[in-house]
């Protein structure tokens, strides 16, 4: 099953262990992850599962959809390169043990 | 992959500057579920509770409901209310336990079974049905102009009736009012009737003393609007824009669920941000250090915007049904119970939040259920940001630099399902 690494500001990392087709953000909150709050409960509306992904597994995600690019705009930390949904990424094998960076502000 | 980077003042909403902790209030949900229901005790009854004292003022109550019990059965509501942060917070991410669909609803006999009172994946087919209308590239992209310039045009009559003017009535009401109309496209409506609608539906909803007066009023409202609909949807399909009743005249959606889901959206779009309006700036009013410091630094609108929400929900309770037997915040819950889930009283929950009964735009940000959250996450959110926050205060704030409460007269806050500001009488000169 593929893993997620979830890293705080403060450096302490994570990780979780996740069935596949479940989304980063959802992985985050069923294990408590401080930081992902996905308020809207994955549907792109609320831009509460901002995380930074680490660029060596850019690459490997889909598209930023309309939907998801005006979101990362309305992002509580500032949005760079590297900013995702974490409820736009589905976990699969493809992904591997993704890691991403939680900002340190989401509301 | 992503775009490269954007200015940082892209989204217009956010008006993060001060130090943020994020809250780690989720995850407990599957603790609770985990317990049988016999571990669960019977739930404390609230027979104290009553609708006249929840009217004036609910937080009293529901500060001595959180401290007995997060769950109790309130006779005078004939349902259970929830009132901590955890409990409600559990039922909003798990609606497989926790229905929408609400048997003998009075929403649904009010304005119809719209998707407010749907589960998915019914509920997501009439979501989506709504398109881009209410996203926040539509809202920079379409509605900002529009908003600013019926901010222009009420802001102007509330100068022109002269100082006693009510802050709600003469400007709130009329200026959410006429956004409303134009989001949704009701190009044969006016503003005023925008505001009939949307009251008299929801008293319909609130009916719970069953009044046949009440209920002829919004029988009468859901047909005008059944008839405004009908001349419009025609005439849309033809001529669209970007209103959500264009955007549905091309859409394979049953026009029983377009029917109701507008009147939902009618009821849902004009109360809820006139109220956060008139409570924000009613608050900031009362706390001259707070408007001193959102005057001095623009971003801070959008703070005192999210604080507001927090402190005064305008929907500060709405309903869901078990499923099946379960325990939830300890308290044993059969199947079928109807629950109100109570926003206004998870707001306040001192295990979240500190001093929470005190409108403070300085502490540290938290996520509040002001908008509901899981799939019925409000799909208005970024239109009352766009048009409370960047929009109206700013503007409010710069034209009336000496706004204030008008001494010689009362101002009123009422209400606990719906909460807001009913008379605000301001002076300026």
């Amino acid at each position: 099953m593929p893993t997620i690494t979830f890293t705080q500001p403060t450096g302490e990392a994570t990780e979780v262990t996740v069935e596949e087709g479940t989304s980063l953000m959802r992985a985050a909150v069923t294990n408590g992850i401080e930081g992902i709050v996905g308020e809207c409960g994955g549907q792109a509306m609320c831009a509460t599962c901002h995380v930074f992904v680490r660029p060596e597994f850019a690459g490997q995600l889909p598209e930023v959809s309309d939907d998801e690019d005006e979101m990362l705009d309305c992002t509580t930390a500032e949005r760079t390169d590297s900013s995702r949904l974490g409820c736009q990424i589905k976990m699969s094998g493809e992904l591997g043990n993704i890691v991403v960076d939680v900002p340190s502000d989401q509301v | 992959m992503s775009h490269s980077a954007v200015p940082a003042a892209t989204c217009p909403f956010t008006g993060a500057s001060t130090p943020t902790e994020t809250a780690a209030a989720a995850g407990e949900a599957a603790a609770a579920a985990a317990t049988t229901f016999d571990a669960g005790i019977e739930a404390p009854v609230a027979d104290w509770v009553t609708i006249p004292d929840l009217h004036e003022n609910p937080f009293p109550i529901y500060q001595r409901m959180r401290e007995e019990s997060p769950v109790h059965w309130v006779p005078a509501v004939n349902r259970y209310m929830v009132t901590s942060y955890a409990a409600c917070h559990e039922i909003e991410q798990d609606e497989a336990r926790f229905s929408a669909n609400e048997h003998n609803s009075l929403m649904k006999r009010s304005m119809g079974h719209s998707m407010l009172r749907k589960d998915n994946p019914e509920h997501q087919v009439d979501r989506d049905a709504y398109g881009s209308t209410l996203r926040p590239g539509t809202i920079k992209k379409h509605w900002n102009a529009i908003f600013e310039a019926n901010n222009e045009k009420y802001l102007s009559e509330l100068l022109a009736k002269g100082p006693g003017a009510d802050f709600v009535w003469d400007y709130a009401a009329p200026y959410t009012g006429e956004n409303l109309r134009l989001i949704m496209g009701f190009h044969n409506a006016t503003q005023q009737d925008m505001q009939r609608w949307s009251q008299t539906l929801i008293d319909g909803t609130g009916n719970y003393a069953d009044d046949p007066e009440v209920w002829a009023k919004a029988k009468a409202s859901s047909d005008e609007v059944d008839a405004a609909i009908d001349e419009m949807l025609p005439h849309l399909a033809k001529n669209p824009d970007q209103s959500l009743l264009s955007g549905l005249a091309s859409m394979p959606i049953p026009l029983e669920a377009i029917r109701a889901n507008l009147k939902m959206t009618i009821g849902g779009g004009l109360n809820e941000p006139r109220d956060v309006l008139a409570t924000t700036v009613w608050a900031l009013l009362n706390n001259p250090e707070q408007l001193a410091a959102v005057k001095a630094d623009p971003k801070l609108h959008a703070v005192a915007f999210e604080e507001s929400v927090r402190w005064v929900a305008p929907i500060g309770m709405y309903p869901r049904e078990t499923t099946t037997d379960l325990v939830l915040g300890g308290v044993r819950l059969p199947k079928g119970a109807r629950l109100g889930v109570v926003l206004g009283a998870a707001n306040r929950d001192p295990e979240v939040f500190e001093d929470p009964e005190t409108f403070n735009i300085f502490r540290p940000k938290k996520p509040h259920l002001g908008f509901g959250g899981g799939v019925h996450f409000c799909a208005g959110t970024w239109i009352a940001r766009a048009q409370v926050a960047q929009i109206a205060m700013p503007s409010v704030f710069e034209k009336l630099p000496n706004l204030r409460l008008d001494p010689s007269a009362e101002t009123v806050d009422a209400g606990w399902v719906f909460r807001g500001m009913t008379k605000m009488p301001v002076l300026w000169g």
